[in-house]
């Protein structure tokens, strides 16, 4: 009796068995989550503008299965492997979980290291105010301007050439000095002499005589003026990096192979 | 009365009350004066929803510099594509909009071909103007994870962009794929019972009803163009606009009425009014006054006049009608400036127009605009200087002037990157054009062009290559194009209210790249005027009026003009200033023009007979494009008294500023890789500037100003 037991004990399981290698329900069962349904019936609503029947709901829900199905199918084929789309799509998916896996909310710390390590971009530029004698190179510019810087030490009234973009500059950064007079000219102005008539100066539009008045050195603003600023571009910049950070770390795990004697 | 009497009087009850009923709701919204209008009151405009796209920044803390009375001037363009235009992604760009005004700010950025593109100088001003229609649609094609891709007709754009896609080979693909879309606006609309058909028309928004379209997709790329812009607005340093591209063209002949569109807020519409909603510009008009109601000021600006086969400045409106003082008064109230120049050409005149202009043969571009074979484009009617004349004559038919609009350049770039340097040139489609042999400046090496051939015969377009002396070369019209070009404004400050209001003063120029720089003023008593003193800015705008003005007769006193140019610091030295004038005979009602040579270099004078300047010995030398050293000015100055002068005649007057000649990109692209430039060609170029003109009013016509952006005088000029 209780061979027979044991016997009926062993086929069952061997059936068991056979039956879990054959049909391995797990792949079949497909699970459809409230959520699924609940976004696509949305979807649905946002477009047509009404909520849809059950007819339509069983329609939806069809597809779903429908799509589910032919996607396992294809799977089990192996149809992904070697599909440029496929490959494309998944490197952009982590890509994009990468970058978006990144928190949103910084600290203040987060905020202040970056503005240290990125002081440069916030630098706020040197600002001048001044006024100038110009001569024009179509009249004699060298010669006139040295006489006239003569004659500036002695009263004497001075024979200029108007300039095209105004002779009063009211507080002008360094860049917008180079963007109207050059690079040559601005130079000038790197160690500026306040209050005194300077030594006539060349740009590519003639010779200058300057007088600068006033001038604001350059600084790095507090961080807490500009702290939203700042965090927009933290987070524009960690999203960058995020992946960056990810390919550099895996890529040590990969071992390449490339044609040495490719010809191309 | 029996049961079936009853039955059959209440089914023809029904049926009666339901075909009024239909024949009703058919009239009320298909008839144009319906009675009611029961369900037209139901319709709301989806075009007039206005969403505020400001971004939380900091206050920008640097200190701007004060606003200048007698105004600087400011660069920039106006005409920029990133991968949100339908055609910029097929043509292989994926710049973002950040990335274009990144580089407007001197950042490097890549071409789809992988080189590095940078300015020269920063710009002042930019604006992103994808193709409203469509946009961001095409990229949501290509990306086949989207819901849109899975439409039959999205095929062949799926994953154009993939890596191994990216490179001239795909050029026939692409260029084929360009003008199918063009062609086909419209495609794929659902059944009319569909209820996204209703609810198209209850919003008034047509894309709705297209199985092409994703309308969110399409909101979400304008709402990034729209926050970008206003992320890398920057007062006092950098001025963004929001902006877009009306791509629309003649129902026929595929004549071009491009035209960008550019809003002075933070705040636009919540999506770009497209070809999609109507191909006619008066509706565009419409609903940019409809939006100023709304207190959102924009403006449109046409753009490649030259390829729109003589459509963009016609005698007539859209549908044939005859032009009418209310068409001529909206067309200038929301269009003041024309873009004249860029890198499909210049719009200045054509030697067929002007035969009397020996300039007049600068970068012209004969062909239609996206025309698949290309297809000759008619010069009359796409040309400025003409447009100038003819605004004179329909004033002079009492029709009212369309076409007193002032100047402006841009690139129309569809990398995200204009190319504005001879020598430093990529063109404008990517792929397609990236590179000199695609772009037809040196031969074609032997398998490009065999694979060329192919690509041709297979999209079934017509051989497009051309045999010279040095081989065989592409011809496929990309010599027709150039580095230009740059749109000038007169502002008091760098900021968007500052520019936008220059814009519609029109006190703006164009430039073909070159930062040339150019006052212009008109009067009376601009003689009483020391052209040396340091006033003389400040002086001349108190005592005249400036580009992009009228001004009005003084009994029959001759006006003077102050035109004053300065070089480009970068560029060449200047050449000669001329004026163009253009006039209406009052006695014979005919257009005339006339160019005069007011300032010559090097202290040269003009002849008095010929109006020119004599030669100033400037020269190139082709082999390295070096240019003679020392000559040429670095500014000119003048009073100038027209000589011709007929108080009795509606005239107009605007600078052109030359500089001495310089190479062609064709010519620096050929050197560069050893060859010699191709012989049918222009080996080089004048770059120069455009003034946007002023009009003198004679006293004699009832003085019908139509009330534009720019300013008109009625004051006394003494």
């Amino acid at each position: 009796m209780k061979k027979r037991v044991l016997i009926f004990l062993i086929i069952g399981l061997v059936l068991y068995y056979l039956d879990l290698s054959i049909n391995s329900h797990q792949d079949k069962d497909i699970y459809i989550s409230d959520q699924e349904i609940i976004s696509l019936i949305t979807a649905w609503v946002s477009q047509v503008g009404r909520t849809p029947n059950d007819n339509e709901i069983a329609k939806i829900i069809n597809n779903l299965v429908e799509e589910e199905i032919l996607y396992r199918e294809a799977l089990n084929l192996g149809l992904e492997k070697d599909d440029r789309i496929i490959k494309r799509r998944l490197a952009q998916k982590i890509s994009f979980l990468k970058q978006e896996s990144i928190k949103e909310a910084f600290t203040k710390e987060d905020v202040l290291k970056y503005f240290n390590d990125n002081k440069e971009k916030y630098f706020i530029d040197s600002v001048f105010t001044f006024t100038h004698y110009f001569f024009s190179s179509e009249n004699k510019p060298e010669e006139r301007s040295f006489k006239a810087y003569a004659d500036l030490q002695n009263n004497v009234s001075i024979d200029s050439d108007p300039f095209l973009l105004g002779k009063n500059f009211v507080q002008v950064s360094f860049n917008d000095i180079k963007r109207d007079f050059g690079e040559e000219f601005a130079l000038s102005f790197n160690a500026p002499q306040l209050n005194s008539w300077l030594k006539p100066i060349k740009s590519v539009f003639g010779y200058h005589i300057i007088l600068i008045t006033d001038h604001k050195d350059g600084y790095y603003p507090d961080v807490s003026e500009i702290y939203k600023t700042i965090e927009i571009d933290l987070l524009q910049d960690e999203k960058s990096k995020a992946l960056n950070e990810y390919l550099n770390k895996i890529k040590t795990e990969y071992k390449i192979f490339i044609n040495p004697d490719l010809k191309i | 009365m029996n049961i079936k009497s009853i039955i059959v009087k209440s089914i023809l009850t029904v049926v009666i009350v339901y075909f009024t009923f239909l024949g009703f709701i058919y009239f009320d919204v298909y008839d144009d004066r319906p009675i009611l209008s029961l369900f037209k009151k139901l319709q709301s405009n989806s075009a007039l929803e206005i969403v505020d796209f400001s971004v939380e920044k900091s206050e920008s803390i640097s200190q701007k510099p004060p606003p200048n009375p007698d105004r600087n001037p400011y660069y920039g363009d106006l005409h920029v594509h990133t991968k949100y235009s339908f055609d910029a992604y097929v043509f292989g760009v994926t710049a973002s909009p950040d990335d274009a005004y990144k580089y407007a700010k001197g950042e490097v950025i890549n071409h789809p071909l992988g080189y590095e593109m940078k300015l020269r100088e920063p710009l002042d001003f930019y604006s992103v103007t994808d193709h409203g229609f469509y946009m961001g649609m095409i990229q949501a094609y290509a990306d086949t994870s989207s819901d849109i891709s899975k439409n039959e007709f999205t095929k062949p754009f799926h994953n154009l962009n993939r890596e191994e896609n990216l490179t001239v080979l795909s050029a026939g693909e692409r260029s084929n794929i360009f003008s199918s879309i063009l062609g086909a606006a419209i495609i794929q609309p659902y059944p009319d019972w569909h209820p996204k058909i209703i609810k198209g028309w209850l919003t008034k928004n047509t894309q709705l009803a297209l199985k092409s379209f994703d309308y969110n997709v399409h909101k979400s790329a304008w709402a990034d163009i729209a926050r970008s812009a206003n992320e890398h607005n920057d007062p006092g340093y950098f001025t963004t606009f929001i902006g877009y591209e009306f791509t629309t063209s003649t129902n026929v002949e595929g004549g071009n009425l491009h035209r960008n569109v550019i809003f002075n807020s933070s705040k636009a519409s919540i999506r770009p009014w497209t070809r999609i909603d109507s191909l006619n510009p008066e509706d565009l008009w419409t609903w940019q006054d409809s939006l100023r109601d709304k207190g959102i000021d924009t403006i449109s600006m046409p753009h490649n006049s030259n390829g729109s086969n003589g459509e963009m400045f016609e005698m007539e409106t859209f549908y044939g009608n005859a032009i009418d003082r209310e068409y001529s008064e909206k067309r200038m109230r929301n269009e003041p400036v024309v873009e004249v120049t860029q890198v499909k050409g210049t719009s200045d005149t054509h030697p067929l127009l002007s035969p009397d202009d020996e300039w007049a043969d600068f970068e012209i571009m004969d062909i239609r605009v996206g025309s698949r074979p290309p297809t000759y484009s008619k010069p009359s009617g796409g040309y400025v200087r003409e447009a100038y004349l003819n605004g004179l004559t329909l004033e002079f038919t009492n029709q009212g002037n369309p076409y007193k609009f002032g100047l402006i350049g841009s690139s129309d770039t569809h990398t995200g990157a204009g190319a504005f340097d001879e020598s430093n040139y990529w063109s404008k489609v990517g792929l397609l054009d990236g590179e000199p042999e695609n772009r037809g400046s040196v031969p074609l090496a032997e398998e490009n062009l065999e694979m060329l051939n192919e690509y041709m015969a297979a999209f079934n377009q017509p051989t497009s290559t051309i045999k010279l002396n040095q081989g065989e070369y592409a011809n496929t019209g990309f010599t027709q194009w150039g580095a230009s070009g740059l749109a000038a404004a007169w502002a008091e400050e760098n900021t968007r209210d500052s520019i936008f209001n220059a814009f519609k003063r029109k006190e703006t120029f164009a430039t073909t790249g070159s930062r040339i720089a150019v006052r212009f003023f008109a009067g009376y008593n601009l003689s009483s005027i020391d052209m040396n003193s340091s006033s003389l800015v400040s002086e001349a705008y108190k005592k005249g009026v400036t580009m992009g003005s009228d001004l009005l007769s003084n009994e029959s006193e001759t006006p003077e003009f102050i035109v004053w140019a300065q070089r480009d610091k970068n560029g060449a030295s200047l050449q000669r200033v001329q004026i163009i004038k253009g006039w209406m005979d009052s006695n014979s009602g005919r257009p005339h023009e006339k160019v005069f040579d007011v300032a010559c270099s090097d202290g040269l004078e003009v002849d008095p007979v010929t109006n020119r300047c004599p030669d100033n010995g400037a020269r190139v030398n082709i082999s390295d494009c070096s240019i003679t050293q020392g000559v040429g000015s670095a500014e000119l100055k003048r009073l100038w008294k027209d000589p011709d002068f007929n108080p009795n005649d509606k005239s107009f007057y605007y600078v052109r500023v030359l500089e001495n000649p310089t190479c062609r990109w064709s010519t620096w692209d050929a050197i560069k890789r050893g060859f010699e430039p191709r012989e049918d060609l222009h080996e080089t170029i004048q770059e120069r500037a455009w003034s946007s003109p002023i009009w003198y009013i004679p006293a004699s016509t009832d003085v019908e100003v139509v009330p534009l952006g720019g300013t008109i005088r009625l004051r006394d000029f003494n």
